[in-house]
């Protein structure tokens, strides 16, 4: 009996973990999506070169210097990937700014093996965060713990700047009506390239402190991918408190999973996201309705 | 205005030939293999393309529904130990189809990015229980090693049988969809593409539309996946990912699947050759394959055959005709033409 409880209350902080990394990378997935409608299929790539910069620069420069500089490179990735790739798309189907952000991942893919291998690689957890903490009965990895702290702090911070600041009103009201947002004076392009550097920043950021978690390697992009678009649209896009929410809901329920259905886990997420999506179009929290209009509006 | 029949000027009939005489044809004809596959994708895009060039519906996970057909004609086979290559077909093309007339009424509501992401979604389910199911589907490994039986008495272990074999396929899809596509109901979806608010209010109900497009899409996609089984005695899962659905997309709109009927058939024979000499000659053939994608979306989103029709327009040329018109392109780029279609 005891082994049991302690086996799933294990698994269901490893959901935790999980679903809070999940919804930091969903957070900027869902920002871009939300304000400027463009479906970034690079968004995995920023979160792969996160920890690859932070493998990088950890190796020669140490821990801390990488853990700055890394999510600023992956900005200034977003930067250039806005600049030069998805100005062309806005307005445009959809479908264009999924295909050239997604041929952007590819290629970059092939770089990422080209620079650094197709060798997975590994960091260590800093030396602060190493070793378990006893709690009750369970043992935790304190790194972890560690991890869920600082995701729930980026991803509160961010909703702090959301929904608190005036800046979170603009973008809000970006997702909203982007035309208005111009005609009110404010430059819609600079708050759109703004959005996805946040984005980017944070996608990048996630890879820096997932990366000692998870081994390195190139596919890591195009796997965190799909959870991203699917917390971020169970969430709602618009809706920072939405994201958290579903991706604690994701993560846990197919942590939890393992103890069922342990074969096919990995389809509870797409269920969850159908079922979502036909009770409540909009997601959980969602505000935002303009990008399932009929077309011809 | 009565133009007489142009044979030389019917891209179908030129189409027919080429592929008919392929094996013959020096230098590339003794890659019969490569140019079953091209048939194969020619299929496979033809029916995407009836969601995209004439919907105008962005599916990103239709390789779901190849890969449907891939296990459908390998499960046949192998446990059901078809002798003959026919059922095995229609199973792979019943499949499909079943798939994309549940999905299909799941999604007939939906459009734009809700429309792209959810088909990512259904096809990432497929994918993964093709992926973990290892009883039936082979897991990772996939299923290998197939032996294929005969169709109607003639082997196809020879290159050139096979070939032939799937040219024949090819040709029946090739009609069948072209009297969809010319049909009114593809008339019905032009409309929709352009402005579905309109064609709902002059009466037609845009949603059953689209759900039936979608469904038929499947059933040939199924089809060719089918087809991609048998030339390749195997099934794998990994034709389900989504990234493999971006594959069709790009051979798509590549050949121009935008604007005309026959752009998939072209984007496939350039995307597939490209690829296959392009793979083996560069380890790292995948940063060009990715950068070819930027490019296309960047500076020729209609395709190559939406150059030549800008061309065209430009001298005046007034192209593909016969009384057919096989431009699936967006009415707001040449309104005048489509009446003109109508005066006839």
């Amino acid at each position: 009996m005891d082994m049991n409880v302690s086996l799933v209350l294990a698994l269901f902080f490893n959901g935790i973990v999980l679903g809070l990394i999940y919804a930091v990378v969903a957070v900027g997935f869902s920002l871009v999506l939300g304000v400027a409608q463009v479906i970034n299929f690079s968004h995995g790539l920023l979160f792969a070169f996160g920890a690859y910069f932070f493998w990088s620069i950890s190796n020669t420069a140490g821990f801390w210097i990488a853990l700055f500089l890394s999510p600023i490179l992956v900005a200034i990735m977003g930067l250039l990937i806005e600049l030069l790739l998805v100005r062309r798309v806005y307005g445009q189907d959809p479908l264009f700014g999924l295909l050239i952000t997604f041929g952007f991942a590819l290629a970059m893919e092939e770089v990422i093996r080209m620079i650094w291998g197709k060798v997975a690689r590994s960091v260590s957890t800093p030396a602060f965060a190493q070793g378990q903490l006893f709690i009750g009965d369970i043992i935790y990895s304190k790194y972890r713990i560690i991890l869920a702290i600082v995701s729930l702090f980026i991803l509160l911070l961010v909703w702090w700047v959301i929904t608190r600041t005036s800046f979170g009103a603009i973008i809000k009201a970006g997702m909203f009506d982007s035309e208005m947002i111009s005609a009110l004076g404010h430059n819609l392009p600079l708050l759109r390239t703004g959005i996805f550097v946040i984005g980017a920043f944070l996608a990048g950021l996630a890879g820096v402190i997932a990366a000692p978690l998870w081994s390195i390697k190139s596919g890591m992009g195009t796997d965190i991918l799909m959870p991203a678009f699917i917390i971020a649209l169970i969430g709602g896009l618009g809706s920072i408190k939405g994201t958290i929410v579903a991706g604690l809901l994701v993560g846990t329920v197919t942590s939890l999973a393992v103890l069922f259905i342990p074969r096919f886990t990995d389809i509870l997420p797409y269920l969850m996201l159908i079922v979502v999506l036909f009770y409540k179009p909009k997601g959980l929290f969602g505000e935002v309705t303009v990008l399932g209009e009929v077309r011809g509006e | 205005m009565n133009k007489k029949r142009n044979i030389f000027k019917d891209p179908y009939l030129v189409i027919f030939l080429l592929f008919l005489i392929y094996p013959f044809i020096p230098f590339i004809g003794k890659y019969k293999s490569l140019g079953a596959e091209l048939l194969i994708w020619s299929i496979f895009a033809l029916s995407f393309n009836l969601v995209l060039g004439y919907a105008g519906l962005p599916s990103f996970g239709h390789g779901a529904f190849y890969g449907v057909g891939t296990y459908a004609v390998a499960i046949t086979i192998m446990h059901f130990s078809s002798k003959g290559v026919i059922i095995p077909l229609v199973m792979a093309a019943f499949f499909g189809g079943l798939f994309t007339f549940f999905y299909g009424y799941l999604i007939k509501k939906k459009r734009g990015i809700y429309f792209a992401l959810l088909t990512v979604a259904f096809s990432q389910i497929l994918y993964v229980i093709a992926f973990r199911w290892n009883e039936v589907t082979g897991g990772e490994t996939g299923i290998t090693s197939l032996k294929i039986g005969t169709f109607l008495g003639i082997g196809l272990k020879d290159p050139l049988y096979f070939y032939y074999f799937t040219f024949l396929v090819f040709v029946i899809t090739l009609i069948i969809i072209r009297k969809i596509a010319n049909s009114p109901v593809g008339k019905v979806l032009l409309a929709l593409k352009q402005d579905e608010k309109r064609a709902q209010y002059l009466g037609f109900n845009t949603e059953k539309y689209v759900w039936y497009i979608f469904t038929v899409s499947g059933i040939f996609a199924g089809l060719a996946g089918g087809m991609y089984c048998l030339l390749h005695s195997s099934a794998f899962a990994d034709t389900l990912h989504w990234t493999k659905s971006g594959d069709v997309v790009m051979a798509t709109l590549l050949g121009g699947g935008l604007v005309n009927f026959y752009g998939p058939i072209v984007g496939s024979v350039i995307f597939i050759t490209a690829r296959e000499f392009l793979s083996s000659f560069w380890d790292n053939w995948m940063l060009l394959y990715g950068l070819s994608f930027v490019i296309i979306i960047l500076f020729i989103p209609t395709g190559l055959l939406g150059i030549v029709e800008k061309i065209k327009e430009r001298k005046h040329i007034d192209s593909f005709n016969n009384g057919n018109n096989n431009s699936t392109m967006n009415g707001e780029n040449r309104p005048a033409k489509i009446l003109n279609q109508e005066e006839r």
